[in-house]
């Protein structure tokens, strides 16, 4: 009797000890996020696992992820397995990878801006090695610069581009047909479209989805620098410029904010606003009403030309050389051209590669989309924002700024002068 | 026969009054985990200046968050639109509630209906009732609106104007509201000994007076429950704001910023873990008078009844 009775405390006090040191031994993988070229398990030394893959993409998005990892998984030589698990919005993915990151229990892969992680950088893998040692038949240097730019900002090659797009100027062309419009070059068109909207139909021209990116891009359109991390570099006779242009179109109502409708791709297609700027990938939420005609374009310039690209690169965290390997297997074959061909025509995304642009497959597309056209006449233009610590404060909080002074109705110098105090607010 | 001398059982006679611990012991450990570890964890964190969740590092123990945190002109706001919205939703939605529990409660025929109908706000998603709320509130569109005109009023800009923000919200939520105290008022009215109601009847007593005379102080314990359980969630209100404002701002220019909005902004989209702990500290102390209000005046009536 009493011996059964220690044996079951002794059963339970063991129960619970190894609950305890369970959870301690997975933290503690060993490994690197920094390997070298001797350090990398080779292709052929790849042993099966499971690579999990976060992501945020829904809809047609995620069908067309979830079929090229498929196929991944179905015909890889080393009996790799990818698992995706959908994180929800972007917002809840940069959410869930911060608290991830405290508890060091990030996924092997996942899909991230790269202002998620300034602020746990070395967990980040360092893809340099895998990339000097090849990208098999295909070239690095196909990656599109800025992408290849974007993905080094952090002094090693932090990601690879995946899902991209850029912003374009959608508008309705029966509108603009009629009233003599066409689609505009620069700022002073913009003035133009205003006008006539106002003084023939009574209606607004414009709309930014994003007052964040549109705020960085006319800035850079106009010669002016944006932040860096010492703050606001924005202070200087071009960005008061930049900043008076963008008050005045809010002030004289040419252009007004998104509110209740959250994006301006329904007001646009009912006809209640004559144009929006927005992300390259919104067009296939555009549905014109009876009679309308939707036109695409690329963003206007003045001194000279900028459109922002928008989009998330995939990161690599898990510190074991064998899966870092696997998942490299499947990077490649992610944004391989076929793939990347697949993946911009199945989502408006646009390719990673120049030869996936180039491939006869795309350009048939292309020649068939308007906005296809649109992002691939302004590459030259596309600029990233860059990332560092405290650049997605900025960033989340700069648009509800903006949005407050076109509701007092600021004159472009009250507007300039509390942009810089709330950047150099959080930045310095 | 057992030698109840024997060490064995000197020394379970002496282990017997905490045995019931033994018996507590998950909930408490899970209490501890999950409760106890975080709040120690945030007033904690609060005092660290510069706290790296990621890491674990800071610069200095002292009141910086807490200085900085009353000098931010978002978290006034916050606090101020809070207050707001606590003093609006939370009488307007007990006093709804009971005059509609009650005319349910006197309804002879499809009282299970009607009990459901009223119950089902609660049932639903948050996210899915915002949805709707977002329609009924749109400008061009919206039912409020042709509702508002057909009374010859002009259309409001619910969601689109910063000083219609906080009123949307409070309609919104006095409206959310009010399926769980219905509920509750309704349970309770049934309490109330139906003799009482009858003696009204036969003196022909005005129903005004009934309500007053009989409803109002049988059910004062679950009004007062009703009171504050409304007050403790309406300090924490956070789902009605990202529901209805769509989950990217907490309305336009951020206008209808609330005290946990606050928080999660800071904490997850500003990584400002020691700013976000203060804020969270100073919510757990409003919200622990008001608890501690309630104690007493639960207290109080206890006293009462044993006199």
């Amino acid at each position: 009797m009493k011996m059964k009775r220690i044996l079951c405390v002794l059963l339970s006090a063991m129960m619970l000890l190894s609950v305890f040191t369970a959870c301690g031994s997975t933290a503690s993988e060993g490994g690197t996020t920094t390997p070298t070229i001797d350090e990398i398990v080779d292709s052929a030394d790849i042993e099966a696992c499971e690579i999990v893959f976060w992501h945020a993409m829904s809809n047609a998005q995620e069908e067309a992820l979830t079929a090229i990892t498929e196929e991944f998984n179905a015909t890889n030589e080393w009996g790799i397995t990818v698992t995706l698990v959908n994180q929800g919005t972007y917002s809840d993915l940069s959410t869930k990878l911060t608290a991830n990151a405290a508890s060091d229990t990030l996924p092997d892969l996942s899909q991230a801006y790269n202002n998620y992680v300034t602020s746990y950088l070395d967990k980040v893998v360092h893809l340099d090695a895998y990339v000097e040692r090849g990208y098999d038949e295909m070239d690095y240097e196909d990656i599109l610069e800025s992408y290849r730019d974007e993905n080094s900002e952090f002094g090693f090659i932090s990601g690879v581009a995946f899902n991209k797009s850029t912003y374009l100027y959608f508008y309705n062309k029966t509108l603009f047909d009629q009233l003599g419009l066409s689609a505009p070059e620069t700022w002073d068109d913009l003035i133009t479209i205003g006008e006539t909207f106002q003084s023939e139909l009574g209606m607004v021209s414009l709309g930014y989805d994003d007052l964040a990116g549109l705020i960085e891009a006319t800035l850079l359109q106009n010669g002016a620098e944006y932040i860096s991390e010492d703050g606001a570099e924005f202070d200087t006779e071009e960005g008061l410029e930049a900043i008076t242009y963008l008050m005045d179109l809010y002030n004289n109502g040419y252009a007004r904010l998104v509110g209740e409708d959250s994006y301006f791709s329904g007001p646009l297609g009912n006809g209640l606003v004559g144009a929006y700027v927005g992300s390259s990938t919104g067009v296939s939420y555009i549905s014109m009403i009876d009679g309308y005609e939707l036109g695409v374009s690329t963003l206007p310039g003045n001194v000279t030309k900028a459109a922002n690209t928008a989009g998330t690169n995939v990161m690599m965290f898990t510190t074991d050389l064998n899966k870092q390997a696997a998942a490299w297997e499947y990077l490649k074959f992610l944004t391989n051209t076929e793939n990347t061909v697949y993946w911009a025509m199945q989502t408006g995304y646009m390719p990673v590669r120049t030869s996936g642009f180039e491939s006869e497959e795309y350009q048939e597309y292309m020649a068939g989309s308007e906005a296809a056209q649109a992002c691939y006449a302004q590459q030259d233009a596309y600029f990233s924002s860059l990332n560092f610590d405290g650049s997605y404060d900025v960033r989340t909080d700069i648009g509800s700024k903006f949005e407050e002074l076109v509701l007092a109705e600021a004159d472009g110098q009250t507007a300039l002068d509390e942009l810089v105090a709330l950047v150099n607010g959080i930045l310095q | 026969m057992k030698d109840y001398s024997s060490p064995i059982y000197t020394v379970r006679s002496k282990l017997r009054p905490y045995k019931g611990f033994l018996y507590l012991l998950p909930s408490i450990v899970i209490l501890c985990v999950f409760t106890i570890y975080p709040l120690v964890k945030t007033f904690m964190m609060s005092f660290m200046e510069d706290y790296n969740l990621i890491y674990g590092t800071y610069t200095g123990i002292n009141l910086a968050n807490y200085q900085e945190l009353f000098s931010d002109e978002k978290f006034v706001l916050a606090l101020k639109n809070t207050g707001i919205y606590v003093v609006f939703v939370v009488p307007i939605s007990v006093v709804l509630s009971l005059i509609i529990a009650v005319f349910i409660n006197d309804v002879v025929r499809g009282k299970a209906l009607f009990q459901t109908l009223y119950f089902l706000p609660y049932v639903t998603s948050v996210i899915a009732i915002g949805l709707v709320w977002r329609w009924m509130f749109n400008s061009n569109y919206g039912l409020i609106n042709s509702f508002l005109n057909l009374f010859c009023f002009e259309s409001i800009e619910w969601l689109n104007l910063p000083k219609y923000a906080m009123p949307a919200l409070i309609i919104f939520s006095i409206w959310k509201s009010l399926a769980f105290n219905i509920l509750i008022f309704l349970s309770g009215l049934q309490t109330i000994p139906q003799d009482v109601y009858r003696a009204a009847r036969i003196d022909s007593t005005p129903k005004m007076r009934v309500f007053f005379r009989i409803t109002v102080p049988q059910m004062k314990p679950i009004i007062v429950y009703a009171f504050m359980m409304g007050f403790i969630s309406a300090f924490k209100v956070y789902n009605e704001v990202y529901s209805l404002f769509g989950g990217t701002d907490a309305g336009p220019a951020n206008r209808a910023i609330t005290v946990v909005y606050y928080i999660y902004a800071k904490f997850y989209n500003n990584h400002k873990y020691g700013l976000a702990s203060a804020a969270a500290v100073v919510l757990f102390v409003i919200i622990f008078v008001f608890t501690m209000i309630e104690r007493y005046v639960t207290r109080d009536r206890d006293k009462e009844k044993s006199k």
